[in-house]
């Protein structure tokens, strides 16, 4: 391959001059002449019916414009998933403290409270359930008692649980028998939000013509778009959604949110409606990351070959089936060849707020319990972490958990590259310790399109639907300027909406710059050809005699017989194949591994159990950096996440009425500036054979590691295993002085035999 | 009662007529179109809506907008000479110092407070300038180091 030019290196971003100038315009920046301002009234009750509501003194408030509840929705359900098991808003029946009932449209947002305070709503409160591991004991209320008959119900075990996935190879009894040594323990983690720093913003505007209009803070347009079409019973066509700049999403805003609340006040009002969310809103209307329960079962042989795995995960979705419980059965091996298993993994209803969506949801719950465990295991058997990860890890050519042949990877070199640069193993000063852990994750696929069309001027117009959440916009831009010939600066990327780009799939599960990059590459060639065709013509030759480069197509044995683009440009208006646009349009990529290594020292003070970060290392596959700055970016901010997750953030949950207790940013604790260590970066780069340039994705794999790398760190340090998040400081105490920490146990008995049923 | 009142915003004399109860943020954003500056919690916790206000950095949503009356107001909108970004603006550019871009307005000012304020800028007095100030997305090192790089063109062009 020729060398490159705009790949591979460091690149602003395209965004960078309106976000330093305070330029970009999020969803809240957007002020429409004639503007209301929406609220939000929400339950009281963890469950109850709905007996009456009473807005008539709301809707005599002056100012007050109109008042909607459930029975002005259409009565229709909708879910995140397969599953359709949600209101947009209640109807006869509240699920948990914190869901919509009612919402208001006045001439400002304090009139709008003032309404929201003057609505009467009487409860009959119903029996409720919080707690996931009695939800699905089969021994508490049914908190959907019509669970069977939601469109979609699939394979479960009935009652709380609204979902099992299942993934089985081998022989697991046998493999058992095998083994010399079994090791049984149950993992339990938080409950975390998104923390994404732009809370939750739309205004929704209806056209002459009676289309709405939504400007929406949202990492999936066309989904927002095909989702309100179904609550409002609206055709597709009739609705249009621009994304805004959106500031943090990390997969809480990758489907409907609370769109459809402006929406139909704007259509009942025919006025522009803004909503808003508050920080405390921004906890408490949107699905953040519920607790999970984690039992693993494996066995060994004395000299370190896994021979069998059970695992079965249960995952608390809250009232409603979100993301997640798919990482039971996907993660439930790690990144080792395990030739029995046998994983299983639940959904489970319980009175609290859905869950939603999280940078790689539910894998790095799932990673911190099989990578803990992974050093449990090998310290059992004497054997050095680092080494039984080497002999155990997955290779090419092995099958993956799903089924695919596993392709050329680079998970040996990043293991090996964190060995190296942490200097492993090594035995550290009392008090102070070193951790590992190894992720897997598979770059995202699913619909991608582009188009290109070249400008009179030789730039480049690159059109995509989909929405930068991560700095793909400017990766995008690289992979067009490199297949092109062209400057980065030369390719503009178009501001777009839901009726102006072809439809593509959602901004997540790192599925941009790999699956959306390879459509822009595939349009880039495809207007390459275009321009060869029409300079072959004009030159006199073959195309294939050409070459395009440096922003001119030209002959390559005779460099100065040339056309540049923008004269191609200009001359493709009245040629006969016409204005010179390239597309692209695919709907999946291969599997595509991406595999990353992630090690943590850390200080453990003994006296108060305060765990610090002294240093992080971390290596990940790549693939190929389009923008090593971006990556980096990705990397750090991803490890600072999971660092995070691992330490300090918890969203409280009581345990009687499954209300949120801590909605604020002052008592959810995310990592500051002065909390984090330096972060070293490893790129490994091994080619993917189908991204653009080889690339893989990045951003979901840098969170995963550090629970799991730093609670192993803390073994090594203080000799204490923590297996519940966050690795706070009271818990690493009552572990040091031996008193009993919080135990989960996930009654492994009754799911096997509520299977054999 | 909606009270009249004065600010110098970005050079440029301003005036509205406002709640007693509006907080600075709300009157930059609502009544005088200056969106840059941005509401992450309202509550003081995030410092997205960071201005400064007479030099010195402050949470806009905890400054009543009464309270900022004869006032000298900085918003991100002011930062830059016209077309020519402030060294900071330059150095977060160029050295990856943002992503969504939601905390950046007020990190950029916390930042340009700090600057001014004479403190000598070691890493660790950077970290503590930006304590108050959240991201979520880019883990704080780029962050650092795009402030170090305005640190030294600054020094730079001083000495100059």
């Amino acid at each position: 391959m020729a060398e490159l030019s705009a790949i591979g290196k460091n690149s602003i971003r395209v965004d960078a001059m309106d976000k330093v100038t305070g330029r970009a315009t999020y969803a809240g920046d957007v002020y429409l002449p004639g503007m209301l301002m929406c609220k939000i009234m929400t339950s009281t009750r963890s469950h109850a019916k709905i007996v009456s509501i009473d807005t008539t003194a709301a809707q005599a408030l002056p100012g007050v414009r109109c008042v909607i509840t459930g029975s002005d929705y259409p009565d229709v359900r909708f879910g995140s998933g397969a599953l359709k098991d949600r209101r947009i808003m209640a109807r006869e029946e509240v699920f948990y403290i914190g869901e919509p009932v009612a919402a208001v449209a006045a001439d400002d947002e304090i009139t709008a409270l003032e309404a929201i305070g003057l609505i009467e709503i009487k409860y009959e409160d119903i029996k409720h359930v919080v707690d996931p591991l009695q939800a699905i004991s089969g021994k508490s209320v049914d908190v959907h008692t019509d669970l069977e008959d939601f469109e979609g119900f699939g394979f479960a075990l009935g009652g709380n649980n609204c979902t099992m996935l299942d993934s089985d190879r081998g022989d697991v009894e046998q493999g058992f028998k095998d083994s010399d040594v079994i090791i049984e323990e149950t993992y339990h983690t938080q409950p975390i939000s998104q923390g994404f720093l732009e809370p939750m913003a739309c205004v929704a505007d209806v056209e002459a013509n009676g289309r709405l209009d939504i400007y929406a803070s949202t990492q999936g347009p066309y989904q927002v778009r095909s989702q309100l079409a179904s609550v409002l019973e609206m055709s597709i066509g009739n609705i249009k959604v621009t994304a805004m700049e959106m500031g943090g999403g990390f997969g809480a805003k990758l489907r409907l949110a609370l769109e459809g609340f402006p929406a139909m006040l704007a259509i009942k009002t025919g006025k522009p409606v803004k909503l808003v969310n508050t920080r405390e809103e921004a906890f408490t209307l949107n699905g953040p990351r519920l607790e999970t329960n984690i039992y693993l079962k494996t066995g060994v042989t004395n000299d370190g070959n896994i021979l069998a795995r059970e695992a079965r995960s249960v995952f608390d979705v809250g009232a409603y089936l979100g993301a997640g419980p798919n990482a039971g059965v996907g993660h439930g091996l790690g990144a080792y060849s395990i030739p029995n298993f046998k994983l299983r993994s639940y959904g489970v209803y319980t009175n609290k707020l859905y869950v939603g969506s999280y940078r790689a949801s539910g894998v790095a719950d799932m990673n911190f319990a099989t990578e803990s465990h992974t050093d449990v295991i090998a310290h059992k058997l004497g054997i050095d972490p680092m080494e039984f990860r080497i002999k155990n890890a997955l290779s090419e050519g092995d099958t993956a958990v799903n089924g695919s042949t596993i392709p050329v990877n680079g998970l040996m070199e990043t293991i090996l590259a964190v060995k190296e640069r942490m200097g492993l193993p090594k035995k550290m000063e009392e008090g102070r310790g070193v951790g590992i852990a190894v992720g897997e994750w598979r770059s995202g696929s699913g619909p991608s399109t582009a188009s290109i069309s070249v400008n009179e001027d030789g730039t480049v117009s690159l059109l995509t639907g989909s929405v930068d959440i991560s700095g793909s916009d400017t990766s995008l831009a690289q992979i067009a300027a490199e297949s092109l010939g062209l400057r980065l600066e030369q390719v503009v990327v178009a501001k777009r909406n839901t009726d102006m780009a072809p439809f593509t799939g959602p901004s997540g599960g790192s599925r941009i710059v790999y699956s959306q990059g390879r459509a822009v590459q595939n349009a880039a060639e495809d207007t390459k050809a275009k321009l060869l065709d029409l300079a072959a013509d004009w030159l006199g030759v073959q195309a294939d005699a050409l070459e395009c480069a440096g922003g001119s197509v030209y002959v390559q044995d005779n460099p100065p017989q040339s056309l540049d683009l923008g004269q191609l440009a200009r001359m493709s208006l009245t040629s006969r194949g016409g204005p010179i646009i390239g597309i692209a349009s695919l709907s999946s990529l291969p599997y595509a591994p991406v595999f990353n290594a992630q090690a943590a020292e850390v200080i453990v003070d003994r006296e108060t159990g305060q765990v610090r970060v002294t240093r992080f290392v971390q290596a990940q596959d790549i693939g190929k950096a389009i923008n090593p700055m971006g990556v980096e970016g990705q990397l750090e901010g991803g490890a600072v996440q999971g660092i995070g997750r691992a330490l300090s953030e918890e969203i409280l949950i009581d345990k009687e009425t499954g209300q949120i207790r801590n909605p604020s940013l002052a008592t959810y604790l995310m990592p500051l500036s002065v909390d984090m260590p330096d972060i070293e970066n490893i790129l490994v780069e091994v080619p993917s054979a189908d991204g653009p340039f080889g690339a893989r994705a990045v951003a979901e794999s840098p969170g995963f590691g550090p629970p799991a790398a730093i609670a192993n760190a803390i073994f090594d340090a203080v000799g204490v295993r923590i297996k519940t998040l966050p690795l706070s400081a009271e818990r690493v105490l009552a572990a040091i002085q031996g008193r009993d920490a919080d135990e989960y146990t996930v009654d492994s008995e009754a799911l096997r035999a509520a299977e054999s049923v | 009662m909606k009270k009249q009142l004065q600010i110098t915003v970005n050079g440029e004399l301003r005036q509205a007529l406002v709640e007693p109860y509006y907080s600075l943020l709300d009157t930059l954003r609502d009544e005088m179109q200056l969106t840059g500056t941005k509401k992450g919690c309202d509550e003081g916790d995030c410092g997205a809506c960071t201005v400064l206000l007479n030099g010195k950095p402050v949470c806009s949503c905890l400054v009543l907008a009464h309270a900022a009356h004869d006032a000298e107001v900085i918003t991100i909108e002011g930062v830059a000479n016209g077309q020519e970004l402030h060294p900071v603006q330059k150095a977060f550019v160029e050295h990856g110092g943002l992503q969504c871009g939601y905390c950046t307005p007020g990190i950029i000012l916390s930042t340009v407070g700090f600057l001014e304020s004479g403190e000598e800028p070691s890493e660790e007095n950077i970290k503590h300038a930006l304590g108050g100030n959240l991201c979520r997305c880019t883990g704080y090192t780029k962050v650092i180091e795009s402030v170090l790089v305005a640190v030294k063109a600054t020094n730079q062009e001083s000495e100059e």
